[in-house]
């Protein structure tokens, strides 16, 4: 801020209150939070710091705050909070002002963020999707066996996903520079700018083995479950190219028959493709379930809290049960298409893949977000040599 | 002779000693009779048995303190003396049983407990008529609150009002914070109906535009005069009540915040008058004011300016705050404080505030305040919280300056005051010399009394208010001090202490009424005596007596105002002629308790009296027992009812005794003083300073008399500081008065 004069920002003040840090103003700076915290730094540590950031809206250096990303939210801190601040919960909608600060195009950022504009979110796949097929002439239920090529012909969900794809990683390069701009500022302007790749091997080695996660010590169920979305998100993805692998270097297409001679030409035999494609489906009903499971433990653990420790914002909810719908849906799609139910399997397969459109469009300006944002924050933290671990 | 002596044979005490033998000592001098179970029904009846039959009238109870059981040990003090002779806590339960020693003490305290009884006759009352109607100084709603109080009660009362209106402070303020759930919203003062109630009343006369010209009298009997509106007018009240509020501290002092230099910078008293005028402007032109910075402790807490926390200014500030943000929404309300002090309940009123979004909290220091051209202000604050230092642009910055006493005259500043009253140190010739005096001002009260016009005050002005158990006492009988007078209150904690000074005021006239004390020995009906053909008008009497009960007439004889008496007994003391004494404590009294004490002729170790306070040292001595403590057996202990009391022939009667020792043990004393009686151990450590010269005279060390102060909770450091004495005295031998 330097020189410059303060003017109270009442409007964020607001804004964060009613993004879900409504206690935040009952804080009194006691600093138990920071004490019993075990992520904390021990110079200068959070969150008692940004407690009164918050209540003094001090936007810039908020969003320049790399210890915001560092918080895990296990909610130690909320549960020994005295005047039931529930500093975790502060942290936690700071975040997602920042996620939102960052967005490009901003006004996304808006969309997502805010749960009364679930429905336009949702209105946006299936607006172009309805648009897609009907332009395509696939706007009706296909008769005889259901194959979900027939309805929505898988290179038409090539073309969308692979496009959004490619959007959310420009989206986020933009992002993640806007961010790291706004983390390189004093106090910790970067001296090392070659302990970058060090940095960020460390870090994704902490991200895969949930080490800072597990340092929490009142976090041992939600360790797990993220552990599982984790799993689930990363077994999918690997299923999904898997898939693209399949449709266009084996040249095998759905319904993926057994005795495709291509296939049978690569691989051999029949019973090797019906090996092929056991293993093929295994592996991606087993990450399903994980994700599935992952979601349901994330419900429970919410609901076990009672608001107690941490209140879940809109946000969070949100996006777990977008999770939750894109496992079940999946699912759903997969077990109808077993039964050959054609008037539910092509509907539900169409959910399925608005949910999906949901998770991976919106992935820049989701919770999901947090991926990217935390590994950078940590990332510069360790640069800064502002990380514990 | 209607002597008994009981001795109960319960809590140890048939156990550790030899009851027959002092069932004997008892037997001597009238009958003596023992019980197991002396504080049941049956052993209660067994004493009044003997009353009613046996013709006893001077009871004797050897069984446990005197601080308890007083229930069951309640024989009407008007025709019978009892007397509580301390077997348990102060011997069995000290020392070791069936030991000589433990014996010899048992037995001297009975003996020493007999001669009190002998020497003691029950009081004859002294009654006297009294005017039911209480002089209320002071208009606001400490004096308002009073005066709906002791109408009430069913008494009459005069309010005495400086100023043209009723409502003092309180009819100034725009809104009050609520002292009730859900503390959350402002509140309209309610003031108005008290001020209602108070003009529509039979029972209380107000006079506006009045002033104290006089008080002359004592409890019960006080005659007034005041001014009002140039006319004199008199008239007569049992007690007064001191409820004249406080004062702003001086902003102008504070040219640090900019006060005086830049309009935009105003007091939290200035910042109430705007907000009651429906709108907060800027006082530089007028513009709606948005943003508003509150600086806590605005000289205070700060030994330049006020050097206490005046305890109201953080919920001042708070509703101040809610002021700003009720008028813009969008209205920024900052408060930089050194600690945030929403004292009790109010720790909600703080939370609620705290919620607000446009109110902003942190701890701080303001360390500049600058004006920009348009008249806004820049304030550099060092937030501690956030850990730097940051300007704040506001449209005003309000000081909460501090509440001072009313007690304190015009120019008169609170860190620079003389001692115990409030006035000018003169010089003046006397035959000795120049020397210095001090000039008491008179300013409110014009009391006739020896001391002063004023009553004493212990710190920065504020009225001496006998310390933390008794908040309404002054150190004058039947005058109380209520409200921010006495110590900075807001205006629910002044309507609290209002009713308590009120009951107090009351209490006052009707124990007054049956002759009895007020306090702190509440309902001792003993009024010292004076043989007055033996006074040698040395004036010590008069102007030892903390509470102004003797004044003198133009010979220097002393001339009693007996209901302001507190029967302390501190004038016996000061009394050389000893012509000063209760009908049940005298010197003469203690004098042969003492020469009661069967003193060993021979033996190693000293042996030491003790006269100890019956406040602070005697209850710690029970405490002492209670928790078992082993004290050593050479001390008896004589109680007094205060250290003030110890006239210096009690001190050559023990020596010349044999006995080698004598040991005060009394309250603290000085500044943070907690004698009961304001002054009895700070005036038996001054006689002390002078009975060198008599032991001198004695061919003795003066180190053989000895002054500790002990407080209640001291009891643990007793066997150390008994024990220290006691190697002392071993040092300088046996006294050589021993078996005189």
């Amino acid at each position: 801020m330097g020189d410059a004069v303060f003017t109270p920002d009442i409007g964020f003040v607001r804004g964060l209150k009613e993004g879900g840090a409504d206690t935040m103003k009952q804080c009194y700076q006691c600093a138990t939070c920071s004490t019993v915290c075990d992520l904390t730094p021990a110079d200068n540590p959070f969150p008692r710091k940004e407690m009164i950031m918050a209540q003094w809206g001090l936007k810039e250096e908020l969003s320049a705050d790399p210890d915001i990303w560092l918080c895990h939210n296990c909610n130690d801190c909320s549960k020994y909070c005295p005047r039931g601040a529930r500093p975790g919960d502060v942290l936690s909608t700071l975040r997602k002002a920042v996620i939102a600060e960052n967005a490009f195009p901003r006004f996304m950022g808006t969309i997502v963020g805010n749960a009364k504009l679930l429905i336009v979110a949702l209105l946006i796949p299936v607006a172009l999707f309805l648009a897609l097929l009907n332009a395509t002439g696939h706007l009706n239920i296909p008769a005889g066996d259901v194959v979900f090529n027939k309805f929505f012909p898988i290179p038409l969900v090539d073309a969308i996903f692979v496009t959004t794809a490619m959007c959310v990683v420009f989206v986020f390069a933009i992002s993640v520079s806007r961010f790291w701009g706004k983390l390189n500022v004093n106090p910790y302007k970067l001296m090392a700018h070659s302990m970058l790749i060090p940095s960020l091997i460390e870090t994704l080695k902490e991200i895969v083995f949930h080490k800072k996660f597990q340092k929490c010590g009142a976090n041992a169920d939600r360790t797990w479950t993220h552990r599982l979305i984790v799993a689930g998100f990363i077994g999918l993805f690997i299923q999904t190219n898997w898939a693209v692998f399949n449709l266009y270097v084996l040249k095998w297409e759905t319904p993926f028959l057994k005795d495709d001679p291509n296939m049978m030409m690569i691989l051999g035999s029949q019973a090797a493709v019906m090996m092929y494609y056991a293993v093929y489906k295994i592996f991606g009903n087993t990450s399903a379930l994980l994700l599935l499971i992952g979601s349901l433990m994330l419900f429970a653990n919410r609901i076990k809290d009672k608001g107690v420790n941490s209140v879940s914002s809109s946000f969070d909810w949100v996006f777990a049960v977008m999770v939750f719908l894109v496992c079940i849906t999946g699912l759903l799609s997969e077990f109808c298409r077993f039964a050959n139910n054609a008037q539910v399997a092509y509907p539900m397969y169409f959910i399925h893949l608005v949910c999906v459109f949901y998770i991976i469009a919106y992935l820049p300006y989701s919770k999901l977000a947090h991926m990217v944002y935390r590994t950078t924050a940590i990332v510069y933290a360790k640069m800064a040599k502002r990380d514990v671990m | 002779m209607g002597l008994g002596v009981y001795i109960c044979t319960d809590c140890g005490i048939g156990e550790s000693l030899n009851i027959e033998a002092l069932q004997k000592i008892g037997g001597k001098k009238g009958a003596c009779k023992t019980h197991p179970f002396l504080c049941s029904k049956e052993g209660v009846d067994l004493i009044k048995n003997d009353i009613n039959n046996e013709g006893v009238n001077k009871i004797v109870i050897a069984a446990c303190s005197q601080r308890v059981n007083t229930d069951m040990f309640d024989f009407d003090p008007l025709l019978y003396i009892t007397e509580r002779v301390n077997l348990r806590e102060h011997v069995v339960w000290m020392q070791p049983p069936n030991d000589p020693k433990t014996q010899a003490m048992a037995e001297d305290y009975v003996n020493m407990g007999i001669v009190r009884a002998n020497k003691s006759e029950p009081p004859v009352p002294k009654t006297t008529d009294v005017t039911r109607v209480v002089l209320i100084i002071g208009g606001g709603v400490t004096g308002l609150t009073a005066a709906l109080e002791i109408e009430k009660a069913g008494y009459k009362s005069v309010v005495v009002e400086k100023s043209g209106a009723l409502g003092g402070w309180s009819k100034k303020s725009f809104k009050t914070y609520p002292a009730k759930a859900p503390y959350d919203k402002l509140l309209v003062p309610a003031i108005d109906t008290k001020i209602k109630a108070v003009s529509s009343s039979q029972n209380i006369t107000v006079h506006l535009e009045s002033a104290i010209t006089s008080i002359e009298g004592e409890p019960g009997m006080y005659d007034i005069e005041i001014d009002k509106k140039g006319a004199k007018e008199t008239f007569k009240a049992g007690a007064v009540i001191l409820a004249t509020g406080w004062k702003p501290y001086d902003a102008n002092n504070l040219v640090q915040y900019g006060y005086g230099r830049f309009k935009n910078v105003i007091t939290n008293v200035e910042m109430e008058d705007l907000a009651s005028k429906g709108k907060i402007t800027r006082p530089s032109d007028g513009k709606t004011a948005k943003n508003v910075l509150f600086v806590q402790c605005a000289g205070q807490r700060d030994e330049n300016h006020v050097p206490y926390c005046s305890s109201v200014c953080c919920n001042v500030s708070l509703k101040q705050a809610k002021y700003v943000r009720e008028a813009n929404p969008d209205a920024g309300a900052f408060i930089i404080y050194k600690d945030m002090r929403a004292t009790g309940v109010y720790e909600n009123f703080y939370k609620a505030m705290q919620n607000d979004e446009g109110i902003f909290l942190a701890k701080g220091e303001v360390k500049g305040v600058e004006e920009e051209a348009d008249g806004s202000l820049i304030v550099i604050v060092d937030n501690q919280l956030l850990g730097k230092e940051m300007k704040i642009r506001v449209d005003v910055v309000v000081l909460a300056t501090g509440m001072v006493s009313s007690m304190l005259p015009e120019g008169k500043a609170v860190n620079d005051l003389t001692k115990e009253y409030i006035g000018e140190m003169v010089k003046k010739k006397t035959q000795d010399g120049e020397i210095e005096e001090l000039m008491p001002i008179p300013h409110i009260m014009n009391l006739k009394y020896r001391q002063g016009p004023e009553i004493p005050h212990l710190k920065y002005g504020f009225p001496d208010s006998h310390f933390i158990c008794f908040p309404y006492e002054t150190r004058r009988t039947g005058i109380y001090a209520a409200g921010a007078v006495r110590s900075p209150m807001d205006s629910h904690q002044s309507s609290v202490d209002a009713a308590g000074a009120a009951l107090k005021a009351i209490q006052c006239i009707e124990l007054t009424a049956q002759g009895k004390a007020v306090h702190p020995r509440a309902g001792d009906m003993s009024f010292p005596e004076f043989r007055l053909e033996s006074c040698t008008q040395c004036r010590r009497c008069t102007v030892e007596c903390p509470f102004g009960v003797l004044d003198e007439d133009e010979k220097g004889t002393p001339r009693e105002h007996p209901y302001r008496c507190r029967r302390c007994g501190t004038c016996m003391g000061a009394c050389p002629q000893r012509i000063i004494s209760f009908s049940n404590y005298s010197v003469d009294m203690v004098s042969s308790i003492m020469k009661s004490v069967d003193v060993p002729s021979e033996g190693d170790e000293p042996f030491i009296i003790a006269l100890i306070c019956e406040n602070d040292a005697y209850p710690a001595l029970d405490m002492a027992g209670l928790n078992r403590v082993r004290l050593n057996p050479n001390y008896r202990f004589v109680s007094l009812r205060c250290l003030g009391g110890t006239n210096l022939v009690w001190i050559t009667d023990a020596l010349s005794k044999g006995v080698d020792g004598v040991l005060l043990m009394g309250c603290k004393y000085g500044d943070d003083y907690q004698c009961h009686f304001v002054k009895g151990s700070q005036v038996a450590s001054e006689r002390l300073s002078k009975v060198q010269e008599t032991l001198g005279r004695l061919m003795l060390e003066s180190e053989r008399v000895h002054q500790i102060q002990l407080q209640i909770n001291d009891w643990d450091t007793l066997p150390k500081i008994m024990e220290e004495f006691s190697e002392k005295l071993k040092g300088f031998g046996p006294n050589p008065y021993k078996g005189f």
